[in-house]
């Protein structure tokens, strides 16, 4: 089965400035989320923004469905961009009716499809206001039915969370949970690592326009994986830095994740620190995609 | 480019501009608004007729009976001159009281002052003996800003005072009213389509409105571009609308769509202008001066004027399009926008040397440069068609000029569509054109 996006080697400068540095990823066709992860200003957005042919790369390609993109293959991915509006002058109606026929799809064919997702998410009764009648959640609800009214075979999101009440957050979450449990992709950028671990099954790690790590998360995780502890403890944390073996502490009130450089022994690291911390708790844990992103970034730099 | 996506962007732009109220409004008030500036004013002044009671008192004795005698117009001929009909009514809107001299004249101006404050009388004239060798007749009324009717009065008043000076003369004032008749000039205009009577400033008031309708709309409907491009990009929704919809279909889209509604409404007020300016219909519902015919707009004019308003607004409007996109907001673009529109009234300042001398150098030569061509070479078709070559020469360079431009304008709006920040200085704009 071809997958469902490929990008390959694509660079893209502006003047002097590299934005993306040869990025390649695969993502695989069959249901599953995947995460396109990066600090502000890695290249995320610009990456997107070459898939979709919005702008032209200097060089590389990007294959879609297993072709080379058009706008056929354009037309069935849904994209959601971090920067994104609605008419505000026109009606829920119209405006879902418009974003449908720019995708190729039919009137006829659209009318019904909106109105079960207005059903959905309950924004049936405003089916002929307009847009700048409606709060700021219900616009991200009729912005959501955009993107997915087409039935796009892959999501392109963009920050999706970004913005969004929690109460929209979910909605979104489990819209597109439902999306990969239909065996579709979805492609997931973002910054915020908690997210990304809670529903990535592959990820791909950019810092400054480079591809710093690339595969599923729960191989990623194995790799990386044995070398992170949780800490609880009493006393100056802060001195955690100072161990050699130590490669990476996150210390928040008198606790800390750990992660130690490879090689290096827990219990080696364990005997220094009770030298200046009364440890209360030190286990070793599957390493969070936060720890395993700031090792990763920082080894890129 | 996918016509068909085109298409969806172009229905879009023109229903949602053409369900607005404010589109219809306009379109139903400036014709309106334009019959009733002409038209009514005279309409009112010639409707309120509660006449002038004016009390005449003549020293000389030989004015005032002079006075009273109504004699009409020299050239009103009513058939041929409804102007004239009403120009009678208007003149029985004056009602004299001639009233004999007392030999207290300060008390009889006391009493007279006391009538008109009183409202029994709306004014006084006092002719003395002097005014036959030369003097201003005084004239003392609670109004004196009713120049309508003061003039009238003078002008009746010259006529009678003319009579007695003829008469003192030893001659004829009947013979010499005859002799000295003005010569009125019949406009006709020669063209291929036949020749038609058109009153010159009937022709020039015609040609006026017509210029300024398209003018003026161009620039209105080349800023409802600007506009919703800006809109598109403040509000973001063209970050959604880029991933199905090239850049370059969306600005053709939008031009295609707000041209048709601009044609809509041109094609509105063509009709109405036909209907207004039908034979008579205006001259015989206001008092239009007597040489003041509206010529009638015959269809290839129409139709050179949509055909030359599709090209104009295709070329301000890429223009304008390219300036929403570059731009961040509304302070920043009409700011370009004013710069540029200086280029764009150019032929305002040209138009009354066009119409006057639609064949010289200056007109024809201004009229084959693109840019003026969409407002000027109507204009010279309406006051006088131009050779065919000309026409067809202007078309051909204005739809080239159109590519040009649409394809400058295209890149940069483009690139502008999606750029966000600092405003970009021109040599960043020629940038985006040569980038791909």
């Amino acid at each position: 089965m071809a997958s469902s996006l490929e990008v390959r080697d694509v660079r893209k400068s502006y003047g002097k400035f590299v934005a993306v540095d040869g990025v390649s990823f695969t993502a695989p066709a069959e249901g599953s989320i995947f995460g396109l992860l990066g600090p502000n200003g890695a290249g995320k957005t610009s990456t997107i923004r070459m898939i979709m042919d919005i702008i032209a790369p200097d060089s590389g390609e990007v294959l879609l469905f297993g072709r080379p993109r058009g706008d056929a293959e354009l037309r069935r991915v849904g994209y959601l961009p971090e920067e994104r509006g609605l008419y505000r002058k026109m009606t829920v109606l119209d405006q879902l009716l418009f974003l449908g026929e720019i995708h190729g799809r039919k009137r006829r064919d659209l009318l019904p499809a909106i109105d079960r997702w207005l059903e959905r998410v309950e924004l049936s009764q405003w089916r002929k206001s307009k847009v700048e009648e409606l709060s700021k959640g219900m616009q991200q609800k009729v912005q959501l039915i955009g993107t997915l009214l087409h039935e796009p075979e892959l999501l392109i999101l963009d920050e999706p969370f970004s913005g969004l009440d929690p109460i929209n957050q979910e909605l979104f979450r489990d819209l597109f949970l439902e999306h990969r449990r239909q065996g579709r992709t979805v492609i997931l950028s973002t910054h915020g690592m908690e997210l990304a671990e809670r529903m990535c099954d592959h990820i791909c790690l950019i810092s400054h326009g480079r591809v710093v790590l690339t595969g599923s998360l729960k191989e990623i995780k194995r790799r990386v994986g044995g070398n992170a502890y949780r800490l609880v403890a009493e006393g100056d944390l802060e001195r955690l830095h100072e161990l050699p073996e130590v490669e990476q502490a996150v210390v928040q009130d008198g606790r800390a994740k750990l992660l130690l450089k490879p090689g290096a022994e827990g219990f080696e690291v364990l005997r220094r620190m009770v030298e200046f911390l009364r440890v209360h708790e030190f286990r070793s844990e599957e390493p969070e995609l936060e720890q395993i992103f700031l090792k990763a970034v920082r080894d890129a730099a | 480019m996918r016509l068909e996506t085109m298409k969806i962007v172009a229905r879009r732009e023109f229903l949602q501009r053409v369900k607005t109220k404010g589109f219809w409004i306009g379109t139903v008030v400036f014709p309106v608004f334009a019959v009733a500036m002409t038209i009514l004013p005279s309409l009112f002044l010639a409707r309120t007729s509660t006449s002038h009671q004016v009390v005449v008192v003549d020293e000389t004795g030989r004015v005032a009976p002079e006075l009273l005698k109504d004699r009409p117009r020299a050239k009103a001929d009513p058939l041929k001159n409804p102007g004239g009909a009403e120009a009678e009514k208007r003149t029985a809107r004056l009602a004299f009281t001639v009233e004999p001299t007392e030999t207290d004249t300060k008390a009889q101006q006391e009493s007279l002052r006391k009538r008109v404050l009183a409202k029994e009388v709306d004014a006084w004239i006092w002719i003395t003996p002097g005014v036959l060798k030369g003097d201003s007749v005084e004239y003392r009324g609670r109004s004196v800003s009713n120049f309508m009717t003061q003039g009238e009065l003078e002008r009746r008043l010259t006529d009678a005072v003319r009579r007695v000076r003829l008469a003192d003369a030893g001659l004829d004032p009947d013979k010499i009213g005859a002799l000295s008749a003005p010569v009125g000039l019949k406009t006709i205009r020669v063209s291929a389509e036949g020749s038609r009577a058109e009153g010159g400033a009937g022709g020039f008031f015609f040609a006026y409105i017509l210029f300024f309708m398209l003018f003026l709309g161009l620039i209105i409907w080349g800023q409802q571009v600007m506009n919703g491009v800006l809109d598109e990009k403040s509000t973001r929704v063209v970050e959604v609308l880029v991933s199905s919809v090239k850049p370059f279909e969306l600005m053709m889209g939008k031009l295609t769509g707000i041209c048709l509604v601009g044609l809509t409404q041109f094609g509105i007020w063509l009709l109405s202008l036909v209907v207004v300016t039908a034979p008579g219909l205006i001259t015989s519902l206001a008092s239009m001066p007597d040489d003041f015919k509206l010529p009638t707009l015959p269809v290839t004019t129409a139709v050179h004027f949509l055909g030359f308003f599709v090209l104009g607004f295709m070329i301000n409007s890429s223009f304008y399009a390219a300036l929403g996109a570059a731009f961040n907001n509304q302070q920043e673009a009409q700011q370009a926008a004013g710069t540029m529109s200086l280029l764009f009234s150019v032929p305002a300042i040209i138009m009354p040397m066009v119409i006057n001398a639609p064949s010289s150098k200056l007109a024809v030569v201004t009229s084959l440069i693109p840019l003026f061509t969409p407002v000027l070479m109507p204009l010279r078709i309406v006051v006088e068609t131009p050779p065919a070559w000309q026409i067809a020469l202007g078309y051909v360079l204005t739809f080239g000029f159109l590519i040009a431009m649409v394809w400058f304008c295209s890149r940069i709006y483009r690139v502008g569509i999606l750029m966000y920040g600092k405003k970009p200085t021109i040599p960043e704009l020629l940038r985006w054109v040569r980038y791909s």
